[in-house]
């Protein structure tokens, strides 16, 4: 593990670089040397203030987040996975599979002291056209401690156009595992800076989900949906995202086509290629990840043997495959595991494929981890 | 002699004429011709001892040859029915000389007739109006009506695919109920009784033991009353003392008691901060009752307002939901501005006469023109009111639920209605009744209330009333329900948030 230090000004200019690099990506090559990658961990046992506190050293820890998003739009995805009333036994969602409000408050919060001129909140919610904030209603949040949070917040349901005239391309570099590209809602164009504000979750398909995996969200189910139209988008989204997860059909023809028309149907094959070539074609800049309160044995309440856990953590970072694999580790596993050990028993490593794709690196020696030690905060999912 | 809005309707099939109705239509065998024939002697009253079960509809004539033998057959259960102080309802299904049929009623001690057509006429006995709900005649509803051509409630059997429950446009399982049609009836027809009459669906097994349970539920929950029908297999099972048949004869005899029990419920005033006007009538009928329907699959509380009626007061409402094509009145179009320019929203599929203002900037998400006036606003449809699913959708949304007084989380097969004690939103006892439509009992439900609620007075059929904690949750207040068979109940003390 790396144990360099650096200033917060060559911090800035380091992920100022990163994020150039990341825009300039088409024309990099894979076989170039990674970025060296830092990882904020933060224990907090609660959702109450101390999140913003905690938060607000993690990002210190990684020199500030100012550098990154003064004067710029900010898009933050969430993962609100599911619909807004399934619940883990009577636990609301935020406390089992939900990023809590309380990071997204506190995130948002910093975001804003930070200088962002705009924050975007984002989500796909299942299968429907309702407005985002609309969808948290539903859960019993209110969306409004999210706009006071910060100046200019706005939502925006990214399941379909939205509010976008067309669909935003995304190419990815060096062709794509599966697809070449993925068609999706304005806002993950329309923004300077994106953040994956995800869960620590472990994931029936694709091992573990966290700031990358919450990323196959950002696909609109008008192209990518069960239901989608032949050729164009649907007008609004209906189903899950079976394209993607069995191969069942393809995507809408007006978007880009698979890469390899007999890719294997196996989800566990599939889902993991996705995850990263979409992280590959759309840069995260900042992952966060609440691990505070989550849950063990799958991604949502729908998953058999699922159990609340309680790690007590936050993670961030300011490369999202540097922040899963230290997640990965903090959740007891081996991030350089691939198919066959856990926890990736019977899918592809997103974490591997990632790496392939350049997106940085899954080898904790070339992670400096700040804040707690992952000796000292390792919560074992599988033993939970 | 009256009829009693008390009674607590059968239908008790027997006698000459069901026997050839079955056997013209071949639906029937030696064991269901047997118990028809059973069901027709004294002894087969001893089924109701000990029950709240005190009104029974039997079959009088419908213009076959069987109906004098029908009459004749029927005289001794009629006796011994009157010695155990049971009322009886003579099911008539004539075009003409239904008077003939009414003075035999009459001389054989009926207490009531039900009829279809039959007005402008009068009679020796109340007769009872029964019409198909679809040609509801509020406007001559009788103090006790009936409709038929009702759902069975429950999971949508002809959605099913195996064991699994094919989801509504919501995600959501797709069940059948009468609620919507039982609100509208309170709403129509106030201060009357509905009858709901629908029969077990034709199952090649016997029904699961909560299906007459819940059949009771969906009817008295929402102010109606179900005529009591019970499917062949269980008929014969009972007359032939089978201890399984007798169990959900028991079963569904505790749901009816229960309601019986808590008949103060039904002064209980639905409530809701939306309003739905239509005349639910002809060409309006479709829609506005699939709007209904769905709105309260929902969870959506709503107040229902008679378009042809004067409106009353909007105090305590948000929005209104104006279905129909036909503009109001100017008397209603100036209360509804008023409305508006007070805070509220008018959803409607037509502005009537173009407002002043420009339509706001488009929510991409719902196909409506949003015009600002005044304090509130004007959302119209740009299509029109087409798809009820839609426009349930839609209302929602433009409503926001933000204004949601209830909510289930694991919803799934459940439902809820809510109401008050009070014409008052404001004071008064709450009570939430929440059904499960699965035969399977539904887990880890619970209910959300959009106030801050003191401990619950918590029903369920067959176990004493008990306090249920409230958990605060942040608006309002969530109610951990126990595994939930068919049915249970809260009743509360609130504070509107």
């Amino acid at each position: 593990m790396m144990t360099t230090t650096c200033s917060r000004r060559e911090f800035v200019g380091a992920m100022g670089a990163a994020a150039g690099a990341w825009l300039a990506r088409p024309m990099m090559s894979l076989a170039r040397a990674l970025p060296a990658s830092r990882v904020a961990v933060g224990t907090c046992h609660e959702y109450g203030p101390e999140v913003t506190a905690t938060l607000a050293k993690m990002f210190a820890q990684l020199g500030g987040v100012e550098g990154l998003v003064r004067g710029k739009t900010v898009a933050v995805k969430l993962n609100l996975t599911g619909v807004a009333t399934d619940r883990l036994g009577y636990l609301p969602a935020e406390i089992t599979h939900w990023v809590h409000p309380q990071v997204i408050g506190a995130t948002v919060q910093l975001l804003g002291q930070a200088g962002a001129r705009r924050i975007r909140l984002l989500e796909s919610p299942m299968a429907t056209t309702e407005p985002l904030e609309e969808f948290m209603l539903q859960a019993n949040w209110e969306p409004r401690d999210f706009s006071s949070a910060a100046p200019r917040v706005e939502f925006e349901n990214t399941n379909y156009l939205g509010y976008g005239k067309k669909y935003s391309r995304f190419w990815v570099p060096d062709g794509g595992l599966m697809f070449k590209g993925y068609d999706l809602n304005h806002s993950y164009e329309d923004c300077d800076v994106f953040v994956s504000l995800a869960k620590l979750k472990e994931h029936v398909t694709a091992g573990v989900t966290l700031s990358m995996k919450n990323c196959f969200g950002i696909t609109p189910c008008t192209i990518y949906g069960d239901d989608a139209s032949v050729d164009e988008p649907s007008l609004a989204p209906r189903g899950g995202r079976g394209p993607f997860h069995e191969g069942n059909r393809l995507p809408s023809k007006s978007a880009p086509p698979p890469v390899n028309a007999h890719a294997p149907k196996d989800p566990g094959y599939r889902v993991p290629r996705v995850v990263a070539d979409l992280v590959a074609a759309r840069p995260v800049h900042l992952a966060v990840i609440d691990g505070i309160h989550s849950m063990a044995g799958g991604e949502g309440p729908w998953c058999d043997h699922v159990r609340h856990v309680q790690p007590g953590l936050l993670v961030a970072g300011t490369n999202c495959l540097a922040t899963d694999a230290v997640c990965t580790a903090l959740m007891g596993f081996d991030p350089m595991a691939d198919r066959g050990t856990p926890p990736f028993e019977t899918c592809d490593s997103t974490l591997r494929l990632a790496e392939q794709l350049g997106v940085g690196t899954r080898d904790l020696k070339q992670i400096e981890v700040l804040g707690t030690p992952i000796a000292k905060a390792r919560f074992n999912f599988r033993r939970a | 002699m009256n009829v009693d809005r008390d009674w607590v309707p059968m239908k008790w099939p027997c006698g000459p004429l069901e026997i050839a109705r079955r056997n013209k239509s071949g639906s029937t065998d030696a064991d269901v011709k047997e118990t028809l024939e059973a069901w027709a002697r004294p002894s087969a009253l001893e089924l109701l001892k000990g029950t709240p079960i005190n009104c029974l509809i039997v079959d009088w004539a419908d213009g076959r040859p069987e109906d004098s033998a029908q009459q004749q057959a029927l005289k001794p259960l009629l006796e011994a029915g009157r010695r155990m102080r049971l009322s009886f309802v003579a099911k008539i299904a004539l075009k003409e000389d239904t008077g003939v049929s009414v003075a035999a009623a009459r001389a054989a001690g009926i207490s009531a007739v039900m009829l279809g057509d039959a007005s402008g006429q009068s009679f020796e006995l109340p007769a009872m109006r029964q019409f198909p709900r679809d040609k509801a005649a509020w406007e001559t509803a009788s103090t006790i009506f009936s409709a038929t051509e009702n759902v069975w409630p429950g999971l949508n059997l002809e959605t099913m695919n195996g064991d699994t429950a094919l989801a509504g446009p919501t995600g959501i399982p797709w069940v059948n109920s009468n609620a919507w049609f039982s609100l509208l009836a309170r709403e129509l027809a106030p201060g009357k009784t509905l009858w709901l009459d629908f029969d077990p669906p034709a199952a090649s097994t016997a029904l699961p033991p909560a299906a007459y349970a819940l059949a009771v539920a969906d009817s008295h929950a929402y102010g109606s009353r179900w005529i009591i029908s019970l499917d062949d297999k269980l008929r014969v099972a009972l007359a032939k003392g089978n201890s399984q048949a007798l169990s959900v004869w028991a079963r569904l005899c505790e749901a009816v008691a229960f309601f019986e029990g808590h008949r103060a419920w039904q002064a209980f005033k639905a409530q809701g901060i939306l309003a739905i006007i239509s005349d639910f009538r002809g060409d309006n009928a479709y829609l506005s009752g699939e709007v209904l329907n769905l709105l309260n699959r929902r969870q959506v509380q709503f107040r229902i307002i008679e378009r042809a009626r004067s409106l009353p007061t909007l105090a305590g409402l948000k929005a209104i939901l104006w279905l129909d094509n036909e503009a109001p009145s100017a008397e209603q179009h100036a209360q509804l501005l008023g409305f508006v320019q007070q805070g509220g929203l008018v959803i409607a599929a037509a502005y009537w006469g173009a407002p002043d203002v420009p339509p706001n900037k488009k929510d991409p998400s719902l196909l409506y023109k949003l015009y600002n006036l005044g304090k509130g606003q004007i959302a119209v449809a740009e299509e029109g009111f087409q798809d009820p699913y839609q426009v349930a959708v839609d209302t929602h949304l433009l409503v926001s639920r933000r204004n949601d007084l209830v909510r289930l989380y694991n919803p799934e097969t459940t439902n809820c209605h809510y109401s008050v004690e009070s014409e008052s939103p404001h004071k008064g006892k709450r009570l939430v009744q929440v059904l499960n439509y699965s035969s399977e009992p539904a887990a880890y439900v619970t209910l959300w209330v959009n106030e801050r609620v003191e401990p619950a007075r918590f029903w369920q059929f067959g176990a004493e009333a008990r306090t249920l904690p409230g958990r605060p949750a942040s608006p309002g207040t969530d109610f951990d329900l126990p595994p939930l068979s068919v049915y249970c109940a809260l009743e509360f003390e609130g504070t509107n948030l």
